[in-house]
């Protein structure tokens, strides 16, 4: 865990030297970056008179705000398939909303029907590898490439379980427009998060943006609270829960801040969606959204000028508890039981592909996570990790399975009053003690 | 089946002239009284049907309009007919496909509910004694077990048996589910086929199934005719078990198709209207052509269970 | 001797012939599946794991201290209220009017009964589109503000989205049974009543519905069992959200065996409940309807 956080410390560090470089020759480094040492001629040699063998594989993604990009991607590895190999590989790419993704997931994965490559959280790699639903892929011309912090977080059993596509240093989005307007800067406290909250509302914007259509959304709120809390003042808090000695009252505090956002939000948050509200935040609508910067390319494709930042999200009244969370979150896996594991490995390893990989990665707005890539690093990862060289960052929160799911829902249900805190505390705490026990 | 619906239309005729001559009879205040009531039910008619067309005409003016048209004003005509909507909806949904596997669900499902019901349904209906009539308690027993009171361990079976992910597989489902209603229907109905027509055929020496095939089946076709049209409506718009058993999107009906879309593109509304259209197409279009028999059918099956 | 032996065992025999492809399918697919829900329901089965130990009835005495649970079923039976009166009496209306009319009644019918050809799933986005789309743009021309409320993510408004959507797509079905029913009732009857001097209220009362009330017992039966087990309609509007506020009692054991915990042997217990609550209810109804059926 230490050792893990120290790595991805120095990790953000490393990016944020290499942007100051690139920045300096980005002109002309972009074309000598890609270097052509594995492009197509060595292979190609296998003259085509032979039909190509038809290969199909079956990938599964939460990702629909990127489909068209992935769908360009693998259009370019079936070319570079059918050159080299002389495989014509078929895909066939799903994306359900990541608020299906998972049950469809596991009723397929429990059906015996899985995808050849799918994607799952990073922490949720032990549970699915333990029920032998990914392929260790130790060993992969991939792994080589990833950073060594990166690996760590997609290492389970000393194996390299998936290929992390999204690996991030987040808190909330800011609008950076609008702090400058009103004179703000992020708070770091509650009582300053109140006061900025106030003066926003007197000029007549609305602090939060509100998107709780898909419950994932909401669920980041406690993710980042949680994540605070118990790294800044209860350490052993996850130790404890797991041996059935703690609670979520102790952690109660963690509502103050959720409590100040849900008072403080636009309207109709249940009609909301992913896209809505990043449509919404793009324009303005709001100050503040508790959003990953995962989100920057859904943002951006509304409005390419909006200038946003991400800030810690305050927990507390002490300064130094407002952190920065790290956290390998969207991973790619390979299904053991894939019959056409060649191709998928071949695929799996183009998604880091010397050449191509840079390309997608800055498409996708995604933090570099490999030594292949080589693009600018975007503004706001190096604004979090100006927070995470000052140390204030935590690993994020590896709670039991069904713990994240459950929090989702009772978040919703908080915001309309249908549960209290006691009730959520008295149920997490339930579905905490439940999936310990079913281990 | 045609010869009933005929005479529902020339009912519907007299019952209206009835009424006509009656009114003759009232006095006049009677009279205005009864065409302002006739009026004022018109006028309500009118609007329940607008707000039953409403969703329906709503989603066929902005499926063919851009994104920022719907958006200025989402009541107007289209300026320009915006068909890449469709087209997108067709790629997305990948329509043919799932169409195709939406109609073999149907068929092979139908095409065993008939068969296997009626064969049933026929011989319990003529084989007095125990067992018949426990067979028949039990096959009707089922018919007040709600779906999801099964739905879990039914998937579980059809997993165990290699049916899931199947379109073939989802239809064997449906005739497992199904078979019960429609042999209590068919089982009803033979009551009034004539028992000399067995005997005649039996003393002609026809066996049993030749019997059942060549003089029973054709018999049956009205109420076979019934039974079809219920248990299509109901394979073609059942989502939950094809939601739960078609796990491989290439399976997917068209239900399926479109479910998954609208997770998709949540927010891209031409694109989902298109596609709405679109999976409502085949239904409709049966059901303007076919409407008297389906009427009929529904009100039939309605009132025999 | 013989032949009376193989005349007693051969209708038997061509008894279980006939029978056999039904019952076959009927038994895999239907009862084995009730049987082993009932079975699973005493069980701690999670659904992945092969291994389960029997736990007697703790599955449905947690389901009765389940809140979520316990809201879900009070909210189908406030849904099934709604829909028990609003669509059959919709409907008894529809089809008065409708046989009251001229030749338009033949359009009538068509356009009611549509909305019944389509599935809710595709309806329910339909009119979710209606919801969150035209309403707001209606309340922005005219100023109306009951139509920008949250019709689906204020569960005080979903409720009667759903129901809206349900009658939607179900008044049509009842429809045409009560045409069937009007069409029924004699004509002289009617006749010599309002010669009498009887309102269109007393003649409805007094002569139309008693004669339409066999219609009446199944028109409440096909709407006890099809809003006990309304499952599209909710999913696609509200998915049975925000959080768990509109999640009626086929979502919630959808969401416990499905969704992220995979609960089986929870999710049957639950299942068996449905099944019990389902079976007394139709059971009562059926006696009391026939009963007042005789007596009218």
């Amino acid at each position: 865990m230490k050792r893990a956080l120290h790595l991805l410390l120095t990790l953000t560090m490393v990016i944020a030297v290499l942007a100051a470089c690139s920045s300096g020759n980005n002109g002309n480094g972009a074309n000598n970056g890609a270097k052509p040492t594995t492009g197509g001629s060595p292979t190609s040699e296998v003259k085509t008179t032979e039909p190509p063998k038809k290969v199909e594989l079956k990938v599964f993604m939460s990702f629909p705000r990127f489909k068209d990009q992935f769908e360009q991607y693998f259009a370019q590895f079936k070319e570079k398939q059918l050159a080299e190999k002389n495989i014509d590989v078929t895909i066939q790419l799903e994306m359900p909303n990541a608020d299906q993704a998972k049950q469809i997931l596991q009723s397929r994965l429990s059906s015996g029907d899985a995808p050849d490559l799918y994607t799952l959280h990073a922490n949720d790699i032990p549970t699915y590898y333990d029920a032998g639903y990914v392929a260790d892929l130790t060993g992969q011309p991939f792994v080589g490439k990833l950073y060594e912090a990166v690996t760590e977080t997609v290492k389970y059993d000393g194996k390299v379980a998936a290929l992390p596509l999204e690996s991030l240093s987040w808190g909330y989005l800011y609008n950076k427009t609008i702090f400058k307007e009103q004179g703000l800067t992020p708070p770091q406290t509650l009582d300053e998060m109140k006061a900025v909250t106030e003066k926003l509302q007197a000029a007549g914007i609305k602090p939060f943006l509100l998107a709780f259509q898909e419950s994932w959304i909401p669920q980041l709120m406690m993710a980042l609270s949680l994540g605070g809390t118990v790294s800044s003042a209860h350490p052993d808090w996850i130790t404890k829960m797991n041996e059935g000695t703690a609670s979520y009252a102790d952690v109660r505090s963690v509502f103050d801040i959720i409590d100040i956002i849900m008072a403080n939000g636009t309207d109709k948050p249940f009609e909301t969606g992913n896209e809505a509200g990043s449509a919404e935040f793009a324009n303005g609508n709001a100050a503040m959204w508790v959003q990953g910067s995962w989100n920057a390319e859904t943002i951006l494709k509304v409005n390419p000028d909006m200038d946003f930042g991400v800030a810690p999200l305050p927990v507390s009244n002490n300064p130094a508890d407002a952190m920065i969370n790290l956290a390998t979150s969207t991973s790619l896996a390979l299904s053991p039981t894939s019959e056409n594991k060649e191709v998928a490995l071949d695929l799996l390893n183009y998604i880091l592909d010397d050449k191509d990989s840079s390309a997608l990665f800055e498409e996708l707005k995604f933090n570099p996570i490999a030594t292949v890539h080589q693009y600018e690093v975007f503004p706001w990862v190096n604004e979090a990790s100006a927070y995470v060289s000052e140390g204030k960052a935590y690993l994020d929160l590896k709670l039991p399975n069904g713990v994240t799911d459950e929090t989702a829902k009772l978040l919703q249900s908080y915001y309309i009053k249908d549960v209290t805190q006691d009730d959520i505390i008295a149920a997490l705490d339930k579905v905490w003690q439940t999936a310990v026990k079913s281990n | 089946m045609s010869g009933s619906a005929q005479s529902y239309h020339a009912h519907a005729h007299t019952s209206n002239s009835t009424t006509n001559s009656t009114s003759n009879n009232d006095n006049s205040s009677g009279k205005t009284m009864r065409r302002l009531g006739s009026a004022s039910m018109f006028l309500f008619l009118i609007l329940a049907a607008v707000v039953t067309l409403f969703p329906i005409y709503m989603a066929l003016l902005n499926s063919v309009k851009t994104q920022g048209e719907m958006l200025t004003n989402i009541l107007a005509l289209p300026t320009t007919l915006e068909f890449g909507n469709y087209a997108d909806a067709f790629r997305k949904t990948d329509y043919m496909r799932s169409l195709w596997n939406t109609v073999v669900v149907a068929a092979v499902g139908l095409a065993g509910i008939i068969l296997f019901a009626s064969m049933a349904g026929y011989k319990l209906s003529r084989t007095p004694g125990k067992l018949s009539s426990f067979l028949f308690g039990l096959f009707v027993m089922s018919t007040l077990i709600p779906f999801h009171s099964i739905m879990i361990t039914l998937v579980r079976i059809s997993s165990d048996m290699g049916l899931q992910g199947s379109a073939v597989g989802l239809g064997l489902l449906y005739i497992g589910l199904g078979v019960a209603v429609a042999i209590f229907l068919y089982h009803g109905f033979v009551k009034s086929v004539p028992k000399e027509l067995d005997e005649a055929a039996v003393i002609d020496g026809c066996g049993e199934f030749k019997l059942y095939f060549v003089v029973i089946l054709p018999l049956l076709l009205p109420i076979t005719a019934t039974i079809a049209i219920l248990n299509m409506l109901w394979m073609w718009n059942d989502f939950l078990l094809p939601l739960l058993i078609l796990t491989d999107f290439k399976s997917y009906t068209l239900l399926l198709s479109t479910n998954m879309l609208f997770g998709e593109y949540n927010n891209d509304w031409s694109a989902i209207l298109a596609s709405l259209v679109l999976a409502m197409l085949p239904v409709i279009v049966l059901y303007l052509l076919l409407q008297k028999y389906i009427l009929h059918g529904i009100s039939e099956g309605a009132i025999k269970s | 001797m013989m032949t009376t032996r193989t005349r007693k065992l051969k209708p038997s025999a061509m008894l279980l012939l006939f029978v056999l492809p039904a019952l076959a399918f009927y038994c895999a697919f239907t009862l084995a599946p009730a049987i082993g829900g009932i079975w699973y329901s005493l069980t701690d089965w999670n659904g992945l794991n092969p291994a389960y130990r029997m736990v007697g009835f703790s599955n449905y005495v947690e389901a009765m201290g389940d809140r979520f649970f316990l809201k879900s079923l009070w909210f189908t039976f406030k849904f099934v209220a709604f829909m028990l009166v609003l669509q059959n009496a919709i409907a008894i209306l529809l089809a008065l009017f409708i046989e009251a009319m001229g030749r338009s009644r033949v359009w009538f019918r068509t356009i009611f009964f549509m909305p019944n050809m389509l599935s809710l799933i595709i309806g329910g986005f339909m009119w979710m589109f209606i919801f969150t789309r035209v309403f707001p743009y209606l309340a922005d021309q005219t100023g109306w503000l009951l139509l920008d409320e949250s019709w689906i993510g204020d569960p005080k408004y979903s409720f009667f989205s759903i129901l809206a959507l349900s009658l939607w797509g179900g008044v049509g079905y009842l429809m045409v049974i009560y045409i069937a029913a009007l069409q029924g009732v004699p004509k002289t009857l009617k006749e010599a009543a309002s010669i009498d001097g009887a309102g269109a209220f007393t003649l409805f009362r007094h002569v139309t519905l008693p004669m339409i009330y066999p219609a009446l017992t199944i028109g409440v039966f096909l709407t006890l069992n099809s809003s006990f087990k309304v499952f599209d309609a909710v999913y696609s509007l509200t998915g049975g959200g925000p959080g768990r506020s509109t999640q009626v009692i086929a979502i919630n054991i959808f969401e416990e065996a499905f969704s992220f915990s995979n609960r089986y042997g929870y999710a049957s217990a639950k299942a068996m409940i449905l099944f019990g609550i389902v079976m007394i209810i139709t059971i009562i109804q059926l006696a009391v309807m026939k009963r007042r059926e005789v007596r009218a």
